[in-house]
Formats: C-alpha cells, structure tokens, sequence
C-alpha cells in the first residue's frame, strides 16, 4: 500500500454546515504534495482530520495505514504544522525543544537543536515574541524534530512577508532531501506550490478536480491558440478544461495524452499556474460543484 | 507529559505557594499571641458551669483587641474563595486557552493521545488545586483553633464565635476544601472545553461555582441527612421579638447541652406542643410591654416552650463526607465529560 493519505467519502460537519463532504482522495507515497484551492474548499478541514485533530461525521479517512490519532505510535509518525503555526507564547523556543524531547519518543535533539542553530534563533527568547517567520520555523522545527514519515502543512506561509516564506520553504525543501519525509502543503498561492511542490491536488468543493505528479501534468496540458472553432470538433482525446473565443480567435486549455498535430492551433505549453487557475475557473463554471470527478492521473 | 504539564503549570504555582507563604507570615505573626490570650483565659481544664462565661469573656478580649476579628475573617475568607479563584485562574483557561491561541494542534501532534493529555492536566491541576486550598484550610484551623475550642465550649455572641456548621465555616474547614476545590477545577476545565473561549468560560465558572456555593448551605447540606426535634425550655441565647397586639415570636441560636449544633429552625410551641405566636391573656400585658425577662418569665410558666429542628454536632464529620463525597463525584462526572469532549468532539 502506497498511499500516505487514503479518504473514501469523508465528511465534516459543524453544526450544520458541512466544511468538508463526499471527499475521496489517494495521496501516495513520496511526494510533496501540494494541495490548492480556494477558500472554503475544505483543504483546512481535510489536512485537520489527517492529522486526527478532528473526528470525521461521515466516511473514513487513513493516513500510513491507521486511523489518525489512533495511538502514540501513529500519532509519533506525523508530524502537523496548522494554520498560523501557533507556539506556547510563555514558552521560550528551548522550552519547546524540551517538550518536543519529552512528548515524542523517536524525537532527534540533535536535528532540532542544529536547526535553531542555523535559524539564529536565542534558545532564551520566548516564543511569544518571535517573528512570524520564526514563529513558523520553531513550529516547523518541532514537526521535524519528531521525525514524522509525514509532514502536514496547512498554510504554513501565508502570512509570511516573501523572504520569510522563501526561507521557510527551503527549509522543508533541505528537510525533504535529507531525512526523505512525505509532504503534504496547502496553499492558495500556487507560486509557493511550483517551488517545492512534486504532486498537485486541486480540491474544489470538497472535489478533487485535479491530481497528479506536476511533471505528468504539465506535459499533458496544452494552451492552444487559433482560428475560431467549435471545440466539439476536437478530437476525442482532447478534453477541454477551458475555453474562450474573441469573433475570430478561440483559446484553449486542453487536456491530452496525445500529441496536437492540427496545424490551425499554435500550441503552447502550460504554466502550473495556469494549470490550477483553468480548473478553478472550470469548477466554478460547471456550478452545481459535486458530481463530477474529473482528472485525476496518478 | 507530567514535565510539560508542570512547565506550563509554573506561574501558577509561583502564585500559590507566594499566596499560602504570605498568609503563612500573616497567620503565624498573629497566632502565638492569641495563643497565649487563651491560656491566660482560664478556659483550659475550666469547670462545665463557668465555661460558657469565660468563653464569652475571651471573646469580649479578642473583639477589644481588633486585629483577631480581621484577620480572623480575612482568613475564612480567603479559604473559602481560593476554590473560587482557582476555578477561574486554572481551571477555566486550562483547555480553553489552548484552543483559543490554537496550541492544542501543537500540543495534541505531538506522540501523545490527547487523553493522556487531558488526564495529565487535570490530575496535576487538580492535584494542585486541592493541595493548595487545603493547605490554606489548615493554616487557618490552627491559627483558630483557640476560637473554635472557646466555641466549642459555648462562647457566643459575637462574630468570631461562629458555628461549624455555619455556612463559611463548613466549607472551609475539614475536608470540605478537598472537595470545592476539585470541583470548582473542574467546572472552569468543562467550561473551558464547551465554551472554547477564556474569558466568557471564567465567567460562567463563576456564576455556576456562586450559584453551587448558595445552593449546597441553603437547600441541599440541611436534608442531607434527616434533621431531629425537640423543644426545650425557654433558656440563654434566645431572640425574642414582639408587637403590641400581644403576638411575639421566639428563637435559639444554640441548644443547651449540644454545643455546636446546627439549628435549623426554631419558634414558640405551647404545652401541647403546638406553634404559637399569640401570648397567653395573662401574659399579654407582659409580652406587649417589652422583651425584658418579665415578658419571657411569663410565657415560660405558661409552658410555653421552644420547638428546635437541628442537626446534632456528633454528625459534623458526616456531613464533611458526605458534602465532599457529593463534589469530588461532581469533579469526577465533569473530567469524565471533558474526556469525551476531548477526544472525539473538538476542533
């Protein structure tokens, strides 16, 4: 079994909205995952239960194998950075090093305490008064110093300025070529996601619209440009994801396995951005958001 | 999980040791002194007959002193609202305060089950809780304990010779603060957990924990145990009030040969043992005219009597028990709940 997170029709809900609902998803094994959507998409919701703070209302949900949360030895395999990556305010940055070294059995001191290092960070100073860009790092640090096989990151960089994100990514980016960790990341900034991201899942409305390695994905999209058509009269195994005509002109975003030989179309290659913001659009268009579940590559 | 438990638990237990160290200073500055009035009292090895008077007279000696009513009532108070404080200080931000500055994600990523978690934190908190208030608790006894044996000998009128029953007293001395304590804990931690915010979770601790505290000496501690009847004669201590149409009313405040009784309820009762509140004809000129001892004379050799409902001393340490056995089962219900919502309900 390869996958490090598996849902089947997972659901959650808060009094009475459902936050996260008929969710099916397979995250396998070793990747960076980076998981984009817009808000209210449920990423928040979906890497919350991964990482067992919530309890699903409906479906199942398993993450390397086991219910999260199961037990300590579960809980010692992931490792979970939340939103705003919050810290203990009172507590100093060598006060969290210690609760890391008491609470996680498999906790490497060595790692940590080398990461404080090279981050500058005063063991002394409280985590109350750090940066956010330390403030994430600190909480980063203690995720890895646990030395998950899994790392979920929910939003670790939006409220980052751009130096501090750049440096917290290549952070996980050094922690990913050293100890191999899977990666799960969400983002709505796909800019952050092309930088360290492998594997890109688009979730809209609860939906996967889109998954797959980034490399497969990008070589079987195509940005075609030319004379105005009907793009019903596309060939078969080119599936449209957008479209848009001026009077003379029709732009397209298809999706094929298959080389584009008509001669009419200029054809050009695709941006991961681009890529993400197609589906989106995509989504939004076809409205009644929750049946279909297109595009998933693996 | 019990180290990180007592790291974030440190202010507090600065707090608590400073608090019981102060009072400490303050109790034993005063205490040897009062000691000292009471051997000089005559009160130790005194004859059954003059207890009560040199009592009162110790007491007489204490009031004219000053400080020993203040600090006497300084202490009682503070013991009985340390539960209070410690509800609201600890207990209520205990589980809510993570959630509001979302560290429960940190803490509960970590290799440990959030159950654990939770069953650390509420037993050293509670642990701590009752630790502390029982400590105050017998601080306070022993720097007292002249008052309450001067009580016991059936020392009245005044504000320190209070009843052990009475209901600042009953919370506040034996074991009673063993049970408050973990239970006003525990209230603030289900608040906490329910409310997911701090400062509305303290406020409704302490309304919950007010309401509790009137509640129990009013209409719970009096039936916990079915209370006895008798009538006595017209005696010492006794508050009679009248008007001029010749009704009067009677009470006690304490039963002859029961010192530290707890008196619920006391009135007039005719020789058939029937309550009254009009005076016999021949003593309404007596009753209307005033309250002196002619007017009570006079009813009492019209048999006229006092019906008493009490609660005997001897049943003290049971209602200790039972009262406190009633809240640490509280406690136990609400950790129990917090588990639950611990584990399968919060975000």
């Amino acid at each position: 079994m390869s996958a490090v997170i598996q849902a089947s029709e997972l659901g959650k809900q808060y009094r009475r909205a459902w936050a996260l609902r008929d969710c099916t998803l397979t995250i396998p094994e070793g990747h960076v995952v980076g998981l984009v959507g817009p808000n209210g998409a449920g990423k928040t919701t979906l890497l919350r239960l991964a990482a067992g703070m919530l309890a699903p209302t409906r479906g199942t949900i398993t993450v390397l194998g086991e219910r999260p949360a199961a037990g300590p030895a579960q809980l010692a395999q992931v490792g979970f950075v939340a939103q705003d990556t919050p810290v203990y305010a009172q507590l100093t940055v060598a006060d969290h090093l210690r609760l890391g070294s008491w609470l996680n059995p498999g906790w490497d001191g060595e790692l940590a305490r080398q990461r404080i290092g090279q981050l500058g960070l005063d063991p002394k100073q409280r985590a109350g008064s750090l940066s956010g860009g330390q403030r994430a790092q600190l909480a980063l640090t203690l995720a890895l110093g646990k030395r998950p096989e899994l790392l979920i990151l929910d939003e670790p960089v939006a409220s980052l300025d751009p130096l501090a994100r750049r440096e917290f990514l290549q952070g996980l980016m050094e922690a990913v070529a050293e100890h191999g960790v899977n990666i799960v990341l969400s983002s709505h900034l796909v800019a952050d996601l092309e930088r360290v991201c492998d594997y890109l899942v688009v979730l809209v409305g609860s939906q996967v619209r889109l998954a797959g390695e980034v490399g497969a994905l990008l070589a079987s999209h195509h940005r075609l440009s030319g004379p105005r058509r009907d793009p019903g009269s596309l060939p078969a195994s080119q599936q449209v994801i957008t479209e848009s005509h001026t009077d003379k002109q029709s732009n397209l975003l298809v999706r094929t396995d298959e080389p584009v030989l008509d001669p009419s179309w200029t054809v050009r290659p695709v941006s991961l951005e681009d890529l993400v913001l197609g589906y989106l659009s995509r989504a939004r268009n076809d409205a009644p958001a929750r049946r279909p579940r297109l595009g998933v590559v693996s | 999980m019990i180290r990180l438990s007592l790291l974030q638990f440190r202010v507090q237990v600065i707090t608590a040791v400073t608090a019981l160290a102060a009072f400490a200073v303050l109790l034993a500055a005063t205490g040897p002194h009062l000691a000292r009035l009471y051997g000089a009292s005559g009160l130790t090895g005194c004859q059954p007959a003059s207890c009560g008077d040199l009592a009162n007279q110790f007491f007489q000696q204490l009031n004219a002193a000053g400080t020993y009513q203040v600090v006497y009532l300084l202490g009682i108070m503070l013991v009985a609202l340390a539960p209070a404080v410690i509800g609201l200080f600890w207990g209520a931000p205990l589980v809510a305060r993570e959630l509001e500055t979302g560290t429960s994600a940190l803490a509960w990523s970590q290799s440990v089950t959030r159950t654990r978690w939770l069953a650390v934190k509420l037993t050293v908190g509670g642990l701590a809780a009752m630790a502390v208030t029982e400590g105050l608790s017998l601080l306070q006894a022993w720097w007292a304990a002249p008052i309450s044996r001067a009580v016991g000998l059936g020392g009245s009128g005044t504000s320190l010779a209070m009843n052990q029953f009475s209901p600042l007293v009953f919370v506040t001395h034996g074991i009673t603060p063993l049970g408050y304590a973990a239970f006003a804990f525990t209230l603030g931690v289900t608040a906490g957990a329910l409310i997911q915010r701090t400062v509305p979770a303290m406020a409704v601790t302490l309304v919950l924990f007010a309401a509790v505290q009137i509640a129990m000496p009013l209409w719970i501690r009096p039936n916990l145990f079915p209370a006895e009847h008798t009538t006595v004669a017209i005696g010492r201590d006794i508050t009679f009030s009248n008007n001029t149409q010749g009704n009067f009313t009677l009470a006690t405040g304490t039963l002859a040969g029961q010192p530290g009784a707890w008196i619920l309820s006391s009135g007039a009762v005719d020789a058939a043992g029937h309550p009254v509140s009009t005076a016999p004809a021949a003593c309404t000129q007596a009753v209307v005219s005033g309250t002196g001892p002619s007017g009570l004379a006079c009813l009492a050799s019209h048999g006229i009597r006092i019906a008493v409902t009490y609660q005997p001393a001897s049943r003290y340490w049971a209602f200790q028990w039972t009262e406190t056995g009633i809240c640490l089962a509280a406690a136990l219900a609400l950790a129990g709940y917090c588990f639950r919502r611990v584990s399968r309900r919060l975000s």
